[in-house]
């Protein structure tokens, strides 16, 4: 019958294209000849995306039996729910991009593989002399609690202080070198419907730069985030770091906004600095549209030195994928992190060299682009973030502490406790 | 006795011929049913009792093997939460005010545009563009609009020497900047069924009151409103559940801050969901969420059958 031999061809149609959508992306099953990978990952705007399809078929290139296919998603929000979406149903990508939390969460799930293995290799890894060139901030970062690696750096950067050179030139104001001091030139530059510095607090689900900058400054106070494989919110650093913040807000020296407040603050002439990733370069800059002369400085330190926050993600390789497969992802993440290509990747995209090896390859750069090697040298310092699945939670309330003091009004002490009781719940404390 | 065999058999079969072809018309419109049928059954049932499956579970969303059962647990933390009971009192606000703004406000402009003429036009299709635009990037528009140092509505303020309010970053405000800009973007859909009701206003009656000497504000109240309860009642049932399931907004706005003055029930859910990874709780609060929405419904679905009978 008509209906019967129609409906036969739908039915038909519909397995063929699930089948065609399921091998879409995913552990893609390799020829004799040639492994495929999946790699997951967010570099998609601006310079990002060339420079990591360049990279790509260079390592290709010298990999002629190893494809790799880049699967761009357009901002770290996404790209977790796809990774997760992706895990849930049994189908990740060979590798993808991922915070340290994120690859806690995926190694408790069983998810990823460790690569300590691949890293200690004697044919394919990498040298312990070359380890050591790795910069310490980067490397303490790819392990997670159990001592294993499990991640490889890919991305990195750090905050830095952008400041407006021709306003402080023309206040007569030196760079802050110290909290203390920024404080100081902060308070004298808040007048005439201007201010020093805008912040985003972030919220419980979205932490965001004002978060992290009091992370930073906690460390440089002498404080923690996390002891004993606990969080340590409401340390006598962390309120006195939450209080200085207060006392800026109060004195209108420190504006809160969303959308990258500091960046259209400092942009528009009405704030001195930001104090943002140095990933942020080129937005900041697009940002001033050379109206003003924006330079870069190290951020200000504490009695602890300099507190630093280390960002951007590291690369994991997720257990679905063959053996073929892990090690030709393996020799992909290494190619990504060697002196050549990870100075290549810093110059074209605002990110950090991961080795300090890259270093003098960027020799010509680094004379036009002095940040890079201010950024570069925090990277000894800057922490990432704690390779804990309850970390999401832990920064989350750090944000909500930062939003009842400053957006409220609220006590520093009982903000940060109220923070340190629903993170400490969240750790199974 | 032939005729009449004949007689009994015509009367005879157009039943059974009836009880046949019903029959054969039964498994027919099953038939042609069945693809809507199977998509619903995959993309909204399926789902929806995996997700009442869950919630009695901690959920491991990442390995479902991990996952253990928990039994009714979610469903009694969710009783001594204090982060949920806080998400109910701040739904209620948010569907309270923008089912009153848009009933209300939603009504008084299809009173004032129902007529022809060319402001009234114009005053129509601004009311109703916003409907049409895409929710992600009218927020994203609004929150620059909000913006405390670089914002519309801030500026006109300190041209007028009034002090500047944090709007999304203010506890007190950031709620009803999110319910303005919900009517803003919603509106023009309860005018659109306003209009529609009042063109099923009897324009008899209305002219024979006033020629009976009432005033317009009589009329509204004493010949237009009792034949537009029913559609009144539609928008209201409709928009409580649309606002029950409001995120997008939220989402884009103020990400259920500032110190979750904005945190709707919908809004929770997602936050333990997939932020924190609490998925078997989340799961829980979709099941009550659920239910709420479908009480409404048979709320609604109960109200209309008796007007119409």
């Amino acid at each position: 019958m008509y209906w019967h031999r129609s409906s036969l061809i739908v039915v038909g149609a519909l397995l063929a294209a699930a089948a065609c959508s399921y091998a879409a992306y995913g552990a893609t099953a390799s020829s004799k000849s040639t492994v495929n990978i999946t790699f997951m990952e967010a570099m998609s705007s601006g310079t990002q995306k060339p420079a990591l399809d360049l990279l790509t078929k260079r390592f290709e290139a010298q990999n002629p039996n190893v494809k790799v296919t880049l699967i761009a998603e357009p901002n770290y929000g996404v790209l977790l729910q796809k990774e997760q979406a992706a895990v849930a149903a049994g189908n990740p990508p060979t590798i993808g991009q991922a915070y340290e939390n994120w690859a806690a969460s995926f190694a408790d799930a069983k998810a990823i593989v460790p690569l300590t293995g691949y890293v200690n290799n004697k044919k394919m890894g990498v040298k312990p002399a070359d380890q050591k060139q790795i910069w310490k901030g980067v490397w303490k970062d790819l392990f997670l609690p159990d001592g294993k690696i499990w991640m490889w750096p890919f991305n990195k950067s750090d905050y830095v202080m952008y400041y407006n050179a021709d306003k402080l030139a023309k206040a007569g104001l030196q760079v802050p070198k110290t909290w203390v001091q920024f404080a100081t030139v902060a308070k004298s530059l808040t007048k005439n419907g201007n201010w020093a510095w805008s912040t985003d607090t972030g919220t419980l689900a979205a932490p965001a730069d004002g978060t992290i900058m009091l992370m930073a400054m906690i460390h440089a106070f002498g404080g923690t985030w996390v002891a004993n494989g606990k969080p340590t919110l409401n340390t006598k650093a962390a309120v006195k770091a939450l209080g200085y913040l207060a006392d800026l807000k109060k004195a209108g020296a420190l504006q809160i906004g969303t959308n990258y407040p500091g960046e259209t603050a400092l942009g528009a002439g009405r704030s001195a600095f930001d104090l943002s990733t140095i990933a942020g370069y080129p937005y900041e800059l697009a940002a001033d549209g050379g109206k003003f002369s924006m330079k870069v400085a190290a951020l200000p330190t504490g009695r602890n030195g300099e507190g630093n926050a280390m960002a951007g993600t590291n690369i994991v390789i997720f257990s679905k994928a063959s053996n073929a497969q892990r090690t030709a992802a393996w020799r992909y993440m290494k190619f990504l992190s060697e002196p050549r290509q990870t100075a290549y990747w810093a110059e074209e995209t605002g990110y950090l060299p991961v080795t300090k090896d890259a270093l003098p390859i960027m020799k010509r750069y680094i004379a036009t682009h002095p940040y890079q090697q201010v950024a570069s040298q925090s990277l000894q310092v800057a922490r990432g973030n704690p390779p804990y699945a309850w970390w999401t939670t832990a920064e989350g309330q750090l944000a909500t502490a930062l939003q009842a003091v400053l957006d409220n009004g609220g006590n520093p002490a009982h903000a940060l406790a109220a923070a340190q009781a629903k993170a400490m719940a969240a750790a199974g404390g | 006795m032939i005729a009449e065999g004949a007689l009994v058999r015509a009367k005879r079969s157009p039943r059974r011929r009836a009880g046949r072809i019903g029959i054969r018309d039964g498994r027919f419109a099953l038939l042609y049913l069945s693809p809507a049928l199977l998509i619903f059954g995959v993309f909204t049932i399926g789902p929806a009792l995996f997700v009442l499956y869950i919630s009695l579970f901690d959920w491991n969303l990442l390995n479902s093997s991990l996952s253990t059962f928990v039994g009714l647990h979610n469903y009694r933390r969710l009783g001594s939460s204090p982060d949920f009971w806080h998400s109910i009192v701040t739904s209620v606000y948010f569907v309270g005010c923008v089912v009153a703004g848009s009933t209300v406000f939603g009504l008084g402009i299809a009173l004032l545009v129902s007529s022809r003429g060319l402001v009234r036009r114009i005053v129509r299709l601004a009311v109703l563009t916003p409907y049409f635009t895409p929710l992600v990037a009218t927020s994203i528009v609004w929150v620059w609009i909000f913006n405390p140092q670089f914002g519309l509505l801030d500026s006109l303020l300190r041209l007028a020497h009034l002090p500047v309010v944090g709007w999304l970053q203010s506890t007190t405000w950031a709620m009803p900047a999110l319910i303005f800009y919900t009517l803003w973007h919603d509106l023009g859909f309860t005018v659109i069924i306003f209009l529609a009701g009042l063109a099923t206003v009897s324009t008899d009656l209305r002219e024979a009151a006033r020629v009976d000497g009432a005033r317009y504000r009589h009329e509204i109240r004493d010949v237009v409103l009792p034949q537009l309860t029913q559609t009144i009642v539609f928008v209201i049932v409709i928009t409580t559940i649309d606002s029950l399931q409001a995120f997008t907004q939220i989402y884009t706005m103020t990400q259920g801050g500032p110190l979750q003055a904005t945190t709707t029930t919908g809004f929770l859910l997602y936050q333990e969901s997939f932020v924190f990874y609490h998925t078997g709780f989340g799961a829980a609060i979709a099941v009550v969420l659920f239910v709420v929405i479908a009480l409404f419904t048979l709320l609604q679905l109960r109200l209309s059958r008796s007007r119409s009978q």
